[in-house]
């Protein structure tokens, strides 16, 4: 049963400036109440609630990393046991991996990029819900694992055969696989609804040399995890399969191949680098202009590096694996490719050299962080090219020299820009902005602490400290070294916490921040703070790569959009020409539905195969309810 | 309601800390007690040591253990007479049929001590604590409902399915 086409006309271009954005309201609104936080498909609501969690799992995480920091203080400690140790370190870099930087830059691109390319919500929504209680369940079973000490204890990468059946005793390799699960599939979800805003829902007029790097940046990384992401749960499910069935993907003894693991999961695992490291160069591309007060130097150039980068990324999975007796001919080849990638990061360092050179600078905390990635980011990228090659890495492989290195490029990489990003767009989320004398010292107290806690490891892992080891000998003579670095971690520590303090504070009692605090020259800045449920009153139509500077007094609009049905335009891929009005899905309880569902499956696999067999008939009863026409006007073509 | 889920929550934890728990070095004087079998006259039956009692019974319910019993199967070579549990030179394990009875103390006392007609004993080769690893995976292998702590396959070729792909024990055709 479907409404028929009302006889008053309800475009935009009909009404009234008031009567237009109560009937927007009265659209797009979520209903207040349990009910209505649950089945919202707002992309604010559920990027909000992303971000939020995703913040929670970085704390978590920063939590297990100072403990430790403790364990590791002094030689023969006894803070944590072994059997403790493994399980912590291996729930730290999932946590951080799978569980923080991953979900957390898709968060931020599920807030900001409907509004940076001007449309009113991200397309795909319910998927975009469903994602949502996937990922949330996927960390709320690590951690519960975990609590039960029965925590996985392999490593965040999971080599087999410590993780196959015959080493990993229990179900705790189980439960990183199927985290992995979890994740992956929110993170595929997220990707494809991305995807398609980017090249379908722009506002008229921005043409692909219009589109703000941010935006760029998501763009490619969603490819990346749409090609990178299937490669780990081939591996995740045929481990699950190895151990739970008895088949033989990963034994030698009957055909299989133990490095085939590795394959698989590098595959994914060296693009996940570059899943969470283009996004934050997004974020960069996309504050410098800001706060030089000039368009980014070398448009093109950065965003032909982020595609380069974007499939480079898939050409260098093996220089993880050089200890592993290859090929000399392969080795060779990815310590060139591997190398290769300091080309599209260099053109964007001096990209944005250039930008800062040529600009006025504002040293406001978001450029602070920038300036802070670029120190840090920088010796991260230079003990890159020094792993790339095969002697060095021979030397240092698992060792502190490596776990240095890749703080460096995470944490100086992606956190730093990150963070920046934050303090950027939080008077866009909340309305208010975060305090600058704060964010001054958050970002003194994290570039000191981040430095002096990870630096001295380059110096362990080059005296022979392996990583992964939950103690070591007073004579080995490391007991200094690892004493500073704990205590250096406590400033690192500190620098976050009085983050997210300021965050807490802010969002309450922030000095409100009006549309555009910064005069940035993005869509985003262009409606409220925090924006309306409906994003925009009217489309905006952009003329320039720069559009709020470009027309400083009032952006052009398109109109002809219906107020009384959730409705966007859809636009061409390449010139974002208007194509046609789309009806944009309500809200819904069945995500959260077909989320329960799958979870039942999912976790119920991980004790017998029958759960793939009859969890599938609630799984198809939540889709089959997710798509049942609702007689909704959303429901016309 | 929140006491209710948090009631939930400690029951589930105590679960979870029973099969997944991971004691890498017994104290002492546990370690001594283990071997504290009371054995009834005819060598068949008996009671375990009470600090097995006292520790919830490890060897039976604990993937660990489990696992480490496993692999004592291997160094140990039980295969070389028992095979894969199917049987070889000694007999079948993995049939539900046992010589001596199928309670813990039984097979803890086989290993330990040794049987007639081919078992050696195993009491100068390995601790107590060893011993009732083994027991708990071989009772297992001959047990006829499905265990979540089972392991899983081993990486090498295969003659039965693996421990997880329960009921392991149907008695075999021909067999009482």
């Amino acid at each position: 049963m479907t409404r028929g086409r009302p006889a008053e006309d309800l475009r935009d271009t009909a009404l009234a400036e008031v009567e237009l954005t109560h009937g927007l309201a009265r659209t797009w609104q979520t209903p207040s109440g349990f009910w209505g936080a649950l089945a919202t498909v707002d992309h604010k609501i559920i990027g909000r609630r992303y971000i939020a969690t995703a913040f929670v799992f970085l704390a978590l995480g920063g939590v297990l990393a100072l403990l430790m920091r403790w364990q590791l203080a002094r030689p023969e400690s006894r803070i944590l046991s072994p059997d403790l140790y493994n399980q912590v370190f291996t729930i730290h870099g999932t946590n951080m991996m799978f569980l923080f930087a991953v979900p957390v830059m898709e968060a931020m691109a599920v807030y900001l990029v409907p509004l940076m390319v001007g449309t009113r919500n991200i397309a795909v929504p319910r998927l975009n819900a469903f994602s949502y209680w996937m990922y949330l369940v996927g960390g709320v079973l690590l951690w519960v694992a975990f609590v039960l000490d029965m925590g996985p204890d392999v490593g965040w990468f999971a080599y087999v055969p410590l993780a196959g059946p015959q080493y990993g005793a229990g179900k705790r390799a189980d439960i990183w696989a199927q985290m992995i699960t979890f994740t992956e599939i929110s993170a595929l979800a997220v990707a494809v609804e991305i995807v398609v805003t980017v090249l379908k829902q722009r506002a008229p007029g921005m043409s692909l040399d219009r589109i703000p790097l941010f935006v760029w940046s998501m763009l490619v990384t969603s490819f990346i995890i749409i090609l990178a992401m299937p490669a780990v749960m081939v591996a995740s499910t045929s481990l699950i399969l190895d151990r739970l069935v008895g088949t033989h993907f990963f034994n030698p003894a009957e055909g299989g191949d133990v490095l085939l693991w590795q394959h698989l999961f590098w595959f994914f695992g060296h693009p996940e680098v570059y899943i969470i490291f283009l996004p934050a160069v997004g974020m960069i591309s996309s504050i410098l202009p800001t706060f030089t007060r000039r368009p980014i130097f070398g448009y093109l150039p950065l965003v032909l590096a982020l595609v380069g980068t974007g499939i480079l990324a898939f050409g260098l999975w093996v220089h993880h694996m050089f200890t592993t007796g290859l090929p000399r001919v392969g080795e060779s080849f990815f310590t060139a490719s591997s190398m290769a990638i300091a080309v599209p990061s260099g053109i964007q360092i001096f990209c944005w050299l250039a930008t800062i050179w040529y600009g006025r600078p504002v040293l406001k905390t978001p450029m602070l962080f920038i300036l802070a990635f670029l120190f840090t980011f920088v010796i991260g990228g230079l003990t890159g090219v020094m792993v790339a090659s095969v002697p060095l890495d021979t030397q240092v492989h698992d060792t502190y020299f490596v776990v240095a290195h890749f703080h460096y490029v995470l944490v100086g990489g992606a956190v730093f820009p990150l963070l920046g990003g934050v303090y950027y767009w939080f008077p866009k989320i909340t309305g208010r902005m975060m305090s600058e004398r704060i964010g001054r010292w958050v970002v003194g107290l994290l570039l000191a602490g981040f430095n002096l806690t990870f630096f001295p490891m380059h110096i362990l892992g080059l005296q022979g400290m392996t990583r992964r080891i939950y103690t070591y000998q007073a004579d080995m003579g490391w007991g200094g070294m690892n004493l500073f670095v704990s205590l250096s971690s406590l400033v690192l520590a500190t620098g976050f916490l009085l983050f997210f303090i300021d965050a807490f504070r802010s969002a309450r009692h922030g000095a409100p921040a009006g549309d555009n605090p910064w005069g940035a020259a993005t869509l985003e800045w262009a409606t409220s703070s925090p924006p309306p449920p409906y994003n925009f009153v009217r489309i905006p139509v952009v003329e320039s790569a720069s559009p709020l500077w470009d027309s400083p007094d009032a952006l052009p609009v398109a109109t002809g959009l219906r107020m009384d049905r959730r409705e966007l335009l859809v636009s061409t891929v390449a010139d974002a020409v208007p194509e046609a009005r789309e009806s944009s899905p309500g809200n819904s309880i069945w995500p959260l539905w077909a989320a329960a569902a799958t979870t039942i499956l999912l976790i119920a696999s991980i004790f017998t195969p029958w759960a793939v067999v009859w969890g599938a008939i609630p799984v198809t009863i939540a889709l089959i309810g997710w798509f049942w026409p609702k007689g909704t006007p959303e429901d016309e073509s | 309601m929140t006491a209710l889920r948090c009631a939930a929550l400690v029951v589930l934890a105590l679960a979870g800390c029973k099969q997944e728990e991971r004691a890498m070095r017994l104290d002492p004087p546990i370690a001594e007690a283990m071997d504290a079998v009371a054995l009834m006259p005819d060598g068949i039956g008996g009671r375990p040591p009470e600090v097995h009692v006292a520790m919830g019974n490890p060897y039976r319910g604990n993937a660990y253990q489990i696992s480490q019993g496993k692999r004592l199967y291997e160094w140990f070579n039980c295969r070389g007479c028992h095979a894969d549990g199917g049987g070889g030179s000694g007999p079948a394990l993995m049939d539900g049929w046992w010589r001596y009875g199928p309670d813990l103390v039984s097979i803890y006392v086989s290993i330990r001590d040794g049987r007639p007609n081919g078992m050696p004993p195993f009491r100068d080769r390995l601790t107590p604590e060893q011993i009732w690893q083994l027991t708990g995976y071989i009772q297992m292998m001959g047990a006829y409902s499905a265990s979540a702590a089972a392991p899983g396959r081993n990486d090498r070729m295969f003659s039965r399915p693996s421990e997880n792909r329960a009921p392991a024990a149907a008695p075999a055709p021909g067999q009482p």
